[in-house]
């Protein structure tokens, strides 16, 4: 376990240093500098939009609560696409035109507006937080079980690694070290769901041990309620087309033209990298059942159970490599974003300017993950918190104002500002409620989805109530781009 | 025309959605009407923002709209069935692909049968309804101009 874990380490080093070696420009360092080959970056973007969660809480998820948790994963059969035709072109198209780098500069192009620009700037960096918190927190958990060096210094040694290659390689080093730990992701996953089809006799064998002692667990809402499995679905398929990880990649395909097999490639290597999810969850759940594993401590212990207790070494190690992947590289791809806020958008929306882009990314991107490490370390509970509430803000943020508003002229720059404080607002005023405990939900709503469904709603309102300022607010190639 | 009736539909299944929502609040507790709010204003809400995405200037979507019909209808299909069917899950259920029926309905009907009809549209049409080097020339055009005044 412990050589697999190193040789992962050394392969990611030796990327780095190749990557550091090409990075010269703040453009190398934020989109790659001339863009990224269509196989490159559809493994890379496969491998930031599956985080720790798809390898460890998940599984843990659909053991707790049966096939209702498949439907945070089953919307991958059309997000990529929908990405694709509401966003993808749209953004690509801005890069030509502008030579735009960020997602909060697309908004402020859209609109003409430096307060859009500054407040979408504003929620990304926010909801960073909490992710950064939450893959560092997985990064120590999962290198104190390969080198048992503590979780404390498991956080600080994934940071670390993480940081190095950000800091020193920028989006070029994450973009290959992402290929790599992509492919990684997908070989373990692969892997793991044919052994444990293997080991249960097949799915028609789990399913029958399943069926035997809990029917419930395999219905088609598992134990959640309806409207709670239809409210993960509404909220990760609308909601991805607001994750900044994701849309930000689309600026950096080097041919616009081979957009065209862009959805069909990732959604297959998605479906590939989330086989682990769907089969630990249901083959960890027949195992206990049937008595050849003891019941978990925790949901959350099915993958490691699973692992330590089942499955050959090689394979334990080949996952475990593929978890620090995944964490890694959802990790590295937020401190790019989170550094282009600080260096670009919050500047631009100030109306100032960075002198030395490249030099100052660096030391944000160092600032910002010492920062997400040290909250690892000390928030506790409150990193689930953080990370819950990340995919929510970025999805009632930015859903209306970005993708929808570039593809409908009659949106309006005041309609954006308001959608964008509405998301951000409620998200963060329920979420806290809901922490600490002043208040709580009906069982399947959640404040994504309420703060989602407002933001939309403000859109449409106040543009509509704005509309007479809408045409004129647009200019003229930002206007061809939304007709194409 | 198709852009209004897209937006239209976008919002009324984001008003639907959050009909459901707020009826989870009422004193006796979530209606059963209130799950199909999001089972029918789900697959509206992603087709017609995928329509709203793939319309261009005032051009309708042509054959798009059959793979987006088709998707929007398996999706209401699937969620209706989950919703509809009656809980008769046992150990001597008959199993589909390894899955009692109504799992099978929602993993391989919502979960993978998009995968082969959306992905692959998208491609089959790419030139004509999404980017061509024509329009990739006009951009850029355009670009170039805008770096010239600058």
């Amino acid at each position: 376990m412990i050589a697999v874990g190193l040789l992962y380490f050394a392969v990611i080093i030796g990327i780095s240093v190749w990557a550091a070696r090409r990075t010269r420009t703040a453009n190398d360092f934020f989109v790659a500098g001339k863009g990224i080959g269509l196989v490159a970056l559809t493994v890379a973007s496969v491998s930031v939009s599956v985080s720790g969660f798809a390898f460890i809480g998940g599984p843990g998820l659909i053991y707790a609560v049966g096939l209702g948790a498949m439907y945070i994963v089953l919307p991958a059969a059309v997000t990529n696409v929908m990405g694709a035709w509401v966003l993808a072109k749209r953004m690509r198209l801005l890069a030509e035109a502008r030579r735009l780098i960020t997602i909060p500069d697309a908004i402020g192009a859209r609109y003409k507006s430096r307060a859009a620009q500054g407040l979408s700037a504003v929620a990304i960096l926010v909801g960073i937080v909490g992710y950064m918190a939450t893959n560092a927190l997985a990064m120590g958990v999962v290198i104190n079980a390969i080198f048992g060096v503590g979780l404390g210094w498991g956080i600080w040694i994934g940071m670390g690694v993480t940081l190095a290659y950000s800091a020193s390689g920028g989006i070029l080093a994450g973009i290959y070290n992402d290929v790599f730990q992509g492919t990684l992701m997908a070989v373990a996953s692969v892997l793991v769901f044919l052994f444990v089809l293997g080991f249960g006799g097949g799915l028609g064998g789990i399913s029958h041990t399943i069926l035997l002692h809990d029917p419930t667990f395999l219905g088609p809402w598992g134990r959640l309620t309806p409207l709670a499995a239809l409210s993960f679905f509404f909220v990760f398929s609308m909601g991805s087309l607001g994750q900044p990880q994701a849309v930000h990649k689309y600026y950096m395909l080097r041919d616009p033209l081979q957009l065209k097999w862009y959805p069909l490639l990732k959604t297959l290597g998605l479906i590939l990298v989330l086989l682990l999810y769907f089969s630990v969850g249901v083959g960890v759940k027949a195992f206990v059942l049937d008595g050849r594993l003891a019941p978990l401590a925790s949901p959350d212990q099915a993958t490691p159970t699973l692992l330590l207790n089942v499955t050959p070494i090689f394979l334990a190690a080949l996952v475990f490599s593929g978890v620090a992947a995944a964490t890694m590289s959802a990790a590295n791809s937020f401190m790019n974003i989170g550094a282009a806020i600080f260096t670009h958008d919050l500047p631009v929306a100030l109306g100032r300017k960075v002198g030395n882009e490249l030099k100052w990314g660096r030391i944000a991107t160092v600032l910002i993950a010492v920062a997400a490490a040290v909250t690892a370390q000390r928030s506790g509970t409150m990193v689930a918190f953080l990370g819950i509430f990340g995919w929510g803000l970025f999805a009632s943020t930015l859903v209306p104002a970005l993708a929808v508003g570039l593809n409908w002229q009659g949106a309006t720059r005041a309609g954006a500002i308001a959608s964008i404080a509405t998301g951000l607002i409620i998200t963060l005023a329920l979420e806290t409620a809901a922490y600490w405990k002043v208040f709580t939900f009906p069982a399947g709503v959640t404040a994504s989805a309420v703060a989602m469904v407002s933001s939309f709603l403000v859109f449409f309102v106040v543009s509509w109530l704005t509309r007479e300022s809408a045409a004129k607010a647009i200019d003229p190639d930002i206007q061809l781009v939304m007709e194409i | 025309m198709t852009r209004r009736v897209a937006l239209i539909a976008l919002f009324v299944s984001i008003a639907a959605i959050a009909l459901g929502y707020g009826a989870a609040f009422t004193r006796s507790g979530t209606p059963q009407w209130a799950p199909w709010m999001l089972a029918l204003g789900i697959p509206v809400a992603i087709g017609a923002i995928m329509i709203l995405g793939a319309v261009r200037a005032n051009r309708g979507i042509g054959a798009l709209k059959y793979p987006f019909a088709l998707v929007i209808m398996i999706l209401v299909i699937g969620f209706g069935a989950a919703l509809a069917l009656p809980s008769t899950d046992g150990p001597l259920s008959r199993l589909w692909l390894g899955l009692p029926a109504r799992a099978a309905i929602v993993i391989y009907g919502v979960g993978l049968l998009p995968i082969i009809i959306l992905p692959v549209a998208y491609a089959m049409t790419f030139e004509e309804m999404t980017l061509s080097a024509e329009d990739l020339e006009r951009v850029r055009a355009i670009a170039r101009e805008n770096e010239l005044a600058e």
